[in-house]
């Protein structure tokens, strides 16, 4: 009967709340470190986030002239791209919890005092971290591609915004799927679940183009929301409506999967 | 000042509802000694030091480091204690610099307090020429001296050893033991340590359990374990177990006690080195020839003979995992 405790008893005169705010930073600090020191897990998800955008924006650029008129294509589908990215983000956070299951590191962890929320935020912070860079980058290339949003830069800050709490969401899966397996593949395997998510909605086109299943599929898919509003952010303008139906999105995700991370982590915690 | 004590009580560990990999165990660790837990793998040893560091739940019983209860206290008794796994945990992309770091502020140190405590653990462990090197590149020896250097970054009251020189080289060996009585000497800190070296116990323990098949068989001074079995021993090796049975019989009455190993007897006296002459007459008047005779003070490893019937053999040494 292990219990989850929040925050950790204090040992010293530091308030608990700080006390949780530093772990958390620390091991968020930590698993970036490590990330970036195998640059190799971070490479191909930001090589296929700029080959999506190219490719989709390549093909479809000229067709879009009949379904999107007076808007631009790139960044019609540069959430697209933001989403997947994601997808490879929230999979370099799960391997990273794997690989500190596999060389005992977590064990070492869970003998001290840390509080049980921080081993879990570090590592989704740290995710939804590379996704904001990975973000970041692929609007880059939006840029040289010949990108104008609309919002300007404080519209950018704002898609940055929608990236990390995408990031926290898909993160926190990801992690759940580690914690309950310590498996490398299943972890793997994972993110390929949220491929439909990102499929299954208004991927190339507007949502009022699509009729039958999938437009029932869209609408009820969160990600159609969180696609909407940063398109309209690149596109067509602030519209706070847009806004908060991509927020309140974004947010209701990332309480679903950080609830399964913390009980995952709970199974995984509890003393047998 | 709490005590530092570990104390466990009918302890037990049960797998699947069937195996019992720890029966009713019971000692208990003074302030300041250390206590060495002796058995061949598998013996429970593992499961025992699992159980006391809060990581896994007794069955039956209960324990208590330094006055808390493993159970119900477990975020007391990680506080006071430190833990060197057999199974070494750590992070091979990092450098050990910034794990000792994270260590000790995890256990409430500010972020420069716990700079100056690394580099202190470092020296300690003689690690402080090799800290940009990441952790990965470690060797064994190396790694399991970072290892002891996690554990001890909070000052624990009580350190928890599982093994901590299995797979080491002699010099490695002799480093951590250097380094266990030094702290135990100079901070006083309690030691519960596991092996499976008999000479390991001998050497560092105050006092020993030696634990067989999930049970304590014999508990005490090492000194005073290897007393109880009578004294010195004079051992003659004969070519063939029939000769041995022979000679047993033809002295029995000159021994406190006698003990057969393959086909070698063994005649514990008070004063071995005197009987001598007496039991080479005996043999020679009943023309039974050893091919070897030798004395010996008695070992651990006799203690377990004795208290099991069965040899302590010690498996080949695994090699460190390499990461």
């Amino acid at each position: 009967m292990s219990a989850i405790t929040l925050f950790p008893s204090r040992t010293d005169e530091r308030s608990g709340t700080m006390l949780f705010l530093n772990q958390v930073s620390m091991m968020a600090r930590r698993s970036l470190t490590t990330i970036f020191r195998e640059p190799a897990s971070v490479i191909p998800g930001l090589i296929i986030s700029v080959f999506f955008v190219l490719v989709y924006d390549g093909s479809l650029n000229g067709a879009a002239r009949f379904f999107l008129p007076g808007q631009s294509y790139l960044g019609f589908i540069l959430p697209v791209s933001i989403i997947s990215s994601a997808l490879s983000g929230a999979s370099i956070a799960g391997q990273a919890i794997v690989r500190d299951i596999d060389n005992g590191y977590f064990d070492k962890l869970l003998l001290t005092p840390i509080s049980r929320s921080a081993l879990l935020l570090g590592p989704m912070i740290a995710g939804a971290l590379v996704l904001v860079l990975q973000t970041a980058l692929v609007i880059l290339v939006g840029f040289l591609l010949g990108l104008q949003p609309e919002t300007g830069f404080v519209g950018v800050l704002a898609v940055l915004g929608y990236a990390l709490l995408i990031g926290l969401a898909f993160s926190g899966f990801v992690i759940g799927i580690a914690l309950r397996t310590g498996s490398a593949a299943a972890t793997g395997g994972a993110s390929f679940l949220f491929f439909p998510l990102t499929f299954l909605t208004a991927t190339f086109t507007p949502v009022e183009l699509l009729s039958g299943w999938i437009r029932t599929a869209a609408d009820y898919n969160p990600i159609t929301y969180i696609l909407e509003a940063m398109r309209a952010l690149f596109n067509t303008g602030w519209d706070a409506e847009i806004m908060l139906r991509g927020l309140t999105a974004s947010i209701i995700i990332a309480l679903f999967t950080f609830a399964f991370a913390f009980f995952s982590l709970r199974a995984r915690v509890r003393r047998k | 000042m709490f005590d530092r004590e570990i104390i466990a009580e009918h302890l037990v560990k049960r797998y699947n509802g069937s195996v019992i990999a720890v029966n009713e165990v019971s000692f208990k660790v003074n302030s300041g000694e250390i206590f060495g837990f002796l058995g061949p793998n598998g013996a429970g040893k593992s499961t025992t030091i699992s159980m006391l560091t809060t990581r896994s739940l007794p069955t039956g019983g209960r324990a208590t480091v330094c006055g808390y209860d493993v159970e119900r206290q477990a975020s007391d008794v990680r506080r006071l204690a430190g833990v060197a796994l057999q199974e070494i945990g750590l992070d091979p992309l990092m450098k050990s610099i910034e794990m000792l770091v994270i260590q000790a502020q995890l256990f409430g140190m500010s972020r420069t307090q716990a700079q100056k405590r690394a580099e202190e653990l470092l020296e300690i462990v003689k690690l402080s020429d090799v800290t940009d090197r990441p952790v990965g590149k470690y060797s064994g020896g190396m790694r399991r001296r970072l290892d002891l250097a996690m554990a001890l970054a909070h000052e624990p009251a009580v350190l928890f050893l599982d093994e901590p020189t299995t797979g080491l080289d002699p010099a490695s060996r002799r480093d951590i033991w250097a380094e266990v009585r030094r702290l135990n000497r100079e901070l006083g800190m309690t030691i519960f340590l596991t092996t499976q070296y008999l000479e390991e116990a001998d050497e560092l323990a105050d006092r020993v359990a030696i634990i067989n098949h999930g049970q304590i068989v014999a508990a005490g001074q090492p000194a005073e374990l290897k007393a109880q079995l009578g004294g010195d021993a004079i051992n003659l090796t004969f070519a063939d177990d029939a000769t041995v049975e022979r000679a047993r019989k033809q002295l029995s009455d000159m021994t406190n006690r006698t003990q057969v190993d393959r086909n070698i007897l063994r005649l514990y006296l008070a004063n071995a080195a005197a009987a001598v002459p007496a039991v080479i007459n005996r043999l020679q008047q009943t023309g039974l020839q050893p091919s070897s005779l030798t004395l010996t003070q008695p070992t651990l490893d006799d203690v377990f003979l004795q208290v099991t019937g069965q040899r302590f053999t010690v498996e080949p040494e695994v090699e460190d995992k390499v990461a």
